[in-house]
């Protein structure tokens, strides 16, 4: 292929993206950092839930506020086109033939209903990578059944290992939702994966994540401890850790929480130690001695300091923090383009560019209802 | 191997003497990663070996399943970066590698970055602290990404989350930094070089937090017994109570307890404000019943509760087992052993790994 040495990895990439909240959306903003053209698509009967979830005030415009939505959808065009509709369903299919990649993490069926699956799309476009991100997978019993975030530390493994020693497990909660967060980590490598496959053989690909197993393959070592020694201990130990001496977290003489480890041995006072000195001091003293200690930090914290965010956020155009990344290319972090889209703000845009849509055609559109700006659902 | 996706890639893994361990099972994650996918990946180790063959959790005595489950696919080439004849050797290797994983601090690091190989660099810290030689674990790079501060008692220590979450969440990161700059290359682009630190990697998994924190200027943090979601014991363990706003109602009748229909318990905040007396009303329902039976009730009212499995238990999951989630690798040591596949199936198809090697194998 030729193309200008200078340009991002994955420039000349067009991604359909269907992706929602987390899992899904998440995994096309990375295509996006990486140089892909990211066609979100919504519709006014079915916002991305971040817009709910997350929304600030019922003032007009509510849809378009909300900091969850704009911290992960950044760098992406955003179209409001309604998959149930069949002028809307015509309209995404020819988008398809455009596109390099779909990204989907709707309930497993829902595409395919819509005329939209990939045995659908493959057809109109054989070189099509299309990620179906998923709870539980394509397949199998499980695979209709629902999940929401810390569903997922529970049935992964996860939350079995996690927890105050001697007590019940633990899930990492709402606010953390760990298991959608690495599944994208994942997903964006094999969707470029199949998208060098797909270049080379002309043949796209049917990739299917199961977000469980994304959680439970970070036990690798475990599961595979365990099918030798069926009776291995899996419970929660607190912070404590096989092979390592000492690990903890101490309340500090300010209330701060230190997290210590001492890989060989332990060190009988370094609680009373501890509670005995500010945080900051008790920290550079145990670092002076070679040992691991970091102050516990909230996100009040993270925001103040600004070395050691390093390029997980950036600001978008309007000031506005959002994700940043999750590495840096060249040592550098992302640059936003545009900020997060509001419904539909793209959708006249791209069917002119790049369906060769007139204005007529794109008015009808939106006097059915195909098309639209503003929510149509009520009671959210 | 040559029908897999990334069987034309040539990798090299460089294992320095004198890394801290969190690092190296990030380089080794991404490295199985694309092991498993069919690249050609050299890992170097020291002549006495990558101190991961001699960490937890063992499968024989000796024998680490931390290394196995890590190493999957991979060629071992024992070199002496500490000499010249080995430090020539490895950068002959690089002249013909595509990308090289390595951790800092390196000795290697500057003939990684006078080769023809993309660098991927894995570190503990942002570039911007200027903290190469600090000490650190994976467990201090929770607690300064935040992540710590999220699981357990707002009065109690804060937890970690099992597993080594930090250091494959970072492994995850440096193996799509990784195929973007074979895909930049492959398009004859100039790749760029990428840089993966856990403490970034971390904050970037917990972002909800300073989200939050920016939007409210009060950070989210552990609420254990006060959040709305809390495990509950069941006849044969606990499961995890999860709902959506919208999947509330469900709930409800899935319960079937009339006091749930109090308005107290109509919104978030309500039931947040009421958590103690809303658990004495659902845990009962519990009580009685399997972690199965729970999951079979709940999916099929679409209420998305979580019954609490070991990885023990998932061993036997059906829903794995269907799937042909995880491998059998016979082991021409240590027998039959089972582990998870890469949890993708690509056209259908699932990516076996092969037995990790012995030292310079």
């Amino acid at each position: 292929m030729n193309a200008p040495a200078n340009e991002p990895p994955l420039a000349g990439v067009r991604v359909l993206d269907f992706g929602l909240l987390t899992a899904g959306a998440n995994t096309s903003a990375m295509l996006a950092d990486l140089g892909a053209d990211v066609l979100k698509i919504e519709s006014g009967a079915y916002l991305d839930p971040f817009r709910v979830v997350g929304k600030p005030d019922n003032h007009d415009g509510w849809w378009n506020r909300s900091p969850q939505f704009r911290f992960t959808n950044r760098n992406k065009r955003g179209l409001a086109i309604n998959l149930k509709d069949k002028e809307g369903q015509r309209v995404i299919r020819e988008l398809a033939a455009e596109c390099d990649v779909v990204v989907e993490n709707f309930r497993r069926g829902v595409l395919e209903r819509a005329g939209l699956g990939y045995e659908d799309l493959k057809i109109i476009n054989p070189r099509i990578v299309y990620a179906a991100i998923s709870s539980q997978g394509d397949t199998g019993p499980e695979r209709m059944n629902v999940s929401f975030g810390s569903t997922l530390d529970a049935t992964s493994g996860i939350a079995s290992l996690t927890g105050y020693e001697g007590e019940e497990p633990r899930i990492s909660g709402m606010d953390v939702n760990y298991p959608d967060q690495i599944v994208s980590l994942f997903a964006a490598g094999v969707v470029i994966t199949a998208i060098m496959e797909a270049r080379r053989t002309g043949e796209g690909a049917f990739l299917d994540f199961s977000q469980r197993e994304v959680a439970s393959f970070t036990l690798g070592e475990e599961i595979l401890a365990a099918s030798v020694d069926p009776h291995r201990r899996q419970e929660p130990v607190g912070n404590r850790e096989e092979g390592i001496g000492q690990q903890d977290a101490f309340r500090c003489r300010d209330g701060r929480w230190l997290a210590v480890t001492l890989v060989g041995g332990s060190v009988p006072g370094l609680e009373s130690f501890c509670a005995a000195h500010d945080g900051i001091q008790a920290m550079a003293a145990l670092v002076d001695r070679g040992v691991p200690a970091a102050l516990c930090n909230d996100g009040a914290d993270l925001l103040q300091d600004g070395a050691l965010v390093g390029v997980t956020l950036a600001r978008d155009g309007g000031g506005g923090l959002v994700k940043g990344l999750p590495y840096r290319l060249d040592g550098h972090g992302v640059a936003i383009e545009r900020p997060a889209p509001d419904l539909g703000q793209h959708t006249a845009e791209v069917l002119r560019t790049l369906l060769g849509y007139n204005d007529g055609q794109i008015s009808k559109l939106a006097k059915a209802g195909v098309t639209s700006t503003t929510p149509t659902v009520s009671g959210v | 191997m040559t029908d897999l996706p990334l069987a034309r890639f040539t990798i090299v893994e460089v294992n320095d003497r004198d890394v801290p361990i969190c690092l190296r099972l990030a380089t080794s994650l991404a490295g199985k990663i694309a092991a498993d996918l069919g690249a050609v990946v050299l890992k170097i180790e020291p002549s006495d070996g990558d101190p991961v063959r001699h960490a937890p959790p063992f499968l024989a005595p000796g024998e680490s399943a931390l290394f196995q489950f890590l190493n999957t696919s991979k060629l071992s080439v024992a070199i002496d970066l500490r000499r010249d004849i080995g430090r020539t050797a490895l950068a002959r290797l690089l002249d013909k590698a595509d990308v090289c994983l390595f951790e800092e601090p390196a000795s290697a690091a500057s003939i990684v970055r006078n080769s023809p190989a993309t660098p991927i660099e894995i570190a503990a810290f942002p570039l911007e602290m200027n903290a190469a030689s600090r000490p650190v674990s994976e467990f201090t790079l929770m607690a300064m990404g935040g992540l710590l501060h999220m699981v357990g008692e707002p009065e109690r220590k804060p937890l970690r989350l099992g597993g080594h979450q930090a250091s494959y969440a970072a492994g995850l990161a440096a193996f799509s930094g990784l195929a973007a700059a074979l895909a930049a290359r492959e398009a004859g682009r100039r790749a760029p070089s990428v840089r993966v630190s856990l403490a970034e990697v971390t904050q970037w998994v917990n972002w909800k937090a300073t989200s939050a924190a920016e939007a409210t200027g009060v950070s989210p943090g552990r609420e254990g017994r006060q959040s709305e979601f809390q495990i509950v014991p069941c006849a044969d363990g606990y499961v995890a109570i999860v709902y959506t706003v919208t999947q509330w109602q469900a709930a409800c009748e899935l319960i079937g307890d009339p006091r749930l229909g109090d308005a107290r318990y109509a919104s978030r905040a309500g039931r947040r404000a009421n958590v103690e007396e809303l658990y004495t009303i659902l845990r009962p329902w519990f009580q009685g019943k399997t972690r199965l039976e729970i999951q079979a009730l709940a999916q099929a009212r679409g209420v998305p509760f979580g019954p609490i499995f070991s990885p023990a238990e998932l061993l036997d999951s059906e829903q794995y087992a269907a799937r042909g989630f995880l491998a059998t690798l016979h082991h021409s040591k240590l027998g039959k052993l089972r582990l998870p596949q890469l949890p993708v199936q690509w056209n259908g198809r699932s990516f076996a790994p092969r037995q990790a090697p012995e030292l310079g194998a």
